[in-house]
């Protein structure tokens, strides 16, 4: 297999960043995996990947704040905690075996698997109790509905128990070089109790800073090269920027279905490639 | 309107908004980021006959790196790879740029002490990480 020339870089990241997008994982879960099999050293995949993250982050947070979903107070807080955990996992990740990165992918890329088959749109409650430490910190909100026509009020809860996890989100996401929006997501819903519209769209503004904590780590350790990252991010754009264009169009059951074999498949095969050691 | 809504339901009466702020600052350094890599990329396959630029930047930090960069662009030795690592550096200060600004805003704008303090952790973090080596 020759070195991958830009074009065959922008070709797989279009692909991935239009998957990322349409499914909603983010193209980091397709983009790592195909990069590997295009035998790129998964640091370097997972360097390259995460400068994409922040482009992806960018366009996507940028239209989502200025439709007034992101509650920018419970993204600050919760930044605190995720770009120290990006730092952390940047760093294991430059010291780990391949073979361990290649099965913790694998196991990411399944438990992806798991929480695209177990969505559903769950109706959302504010919760009832909401303890003293969340109300001190200002975690609420308010947001219009345009299904409803209402608007919707929130308070977050459990603070003392979201932000330590996020530290856990943000060291997944340096470490794998992935947004890790899924993970940020169900802790913003099941844990602090946020209406999933505010979940989402805080989750992609979080995403930003702390890929960009992880960057910073990678590009220190001069594992991110320029020539080969205009490609990826050029790439992974573009394709969200397609992917969240036919999103509105293409929401049935096949299509969730395609992404859904599509990660076990990847998760399986990164797994058994980091057991048999053919990195 | 108690003050701790201000920062979510200022959106309302014309007063200042930092939602509406934060999201063209996202917005402008994205495109402006892809711009500078699109323009760069064109003029490396222009003057070289190829699409991928040649970068050497091995145990330096963004800090450093744009530094040169700058250093070379004032000199007048603009290249491709001059359009492309200032594509890389705006791509990566567009959160940077967003954290500080939502800073200035919970400081003048909201006088909210509480989550001004936040930002600054935010921002001082990202300031270390970013003259990492």
């Amino acid at each position: 297999m020759p070195e991958l020339s830009f074009g065959w870089l922008l070709l797989i990241s279009v692909v991935a960043g239009f998957v990322g997008a349409m499914s909603g994982m983010g193209g980091g879960v397709v983009l790592i995996p195909a990069l590997t099999l295009f035998h790129m050293h998964i640091k370097d995949a997972i360097a390259l990947s995460i400068v994409s993250v922040i482009a992806t982050s960018s366009g996507s947070a940028a239209a989502y704040v200025r439709e007034h979903l992101t509650n920018l107070k419970i993204g600050m807080f919760l930044e605190m905690f995720t770009i120290i955990g990006a730092l952390v996992g940047a760093a294991i990740s430059l010291t780990a075996g391949q073979a361990m990165l290649f099965i913790l992918f694998g196991v990411v890329l399944l438990a992806s698997a798991a929480t695209l088959f177990f969505q559903r749109n769950r109706e959302w409650k504010q919760p009832e109790h909401v303890d003293a430490g969340s109300r001190w910190l200002e975690l609420n909100g308010s947001y219009h509905d345009q299904a409803s026509g209402e608007d919707v009020q929130y308070q977050a809860t459990r603070a003392y128990l979201g932000g330590p996890l996020m530290f856990g989100a943000g060291l997944i996401a340096g470490l794998l070089g992935i947004g890790a929006g899924a993970l940020k997501v169900l802790i913003h819903d099941l844990v602090m109790g946020l209406p999933p519209k505010v979940s989402t769209t805080t989750s992609n503004l979080i995403i930003g800073v702390t890929a960009l904590a992880g960057t910073s780590v990678f590009l220190a350790a001069g594992r991110i090269d320029p020539g080969k990252a205009v490609p990826i991010i050029l790439g992974v754009s573009a394709g969200a920027f397609l992917g969240t264009r036919v999103l509105v169009r293409l929401r049935n059951r096949t299509v969730r279905r395609f992404f859904l074999i599509v990660l076990l498949v990847l998760g399986v095969e990164m797994i058994v490639r980091g057991i048999r050691g053919e990195l | 309107m108690s003050r701790a809504d201000a920062g979510n339901q200022s959106a309302q009466g014309g007063r200042f908004d930092m939602r509406t702020l934060v999201g063209w600052i996202l917005l402008a350094g994205l495109l402006s980021s892809l711009a500078l890599l699109i323009a760069g990329t064109i003029w490396q396959y222009l003057s070289a006959g190829k699409l991928e630029a040649e970068f050497k930047l091995e145990g330096s930090d963004l800090y450093h790196y744009a530094v040169s960069i700058a250093r070379s662009a004032l000199a007048g030795h603009w290249r491709p790879q001059t359009l492309i690592a200032l594509g890389i550096c705006v791509l990566l200060l567009t959160p940077y740029v967003r954290v500080l600004v939502s800073m200035l805003s919970f400081l003048f704008a909201e006088r909210n002490l509480k989550y001004t303090l936040f930002t600054l952790f935010v921002l001082c973090v990202l300031t270390y990480t970013l003259f990492l080596r």
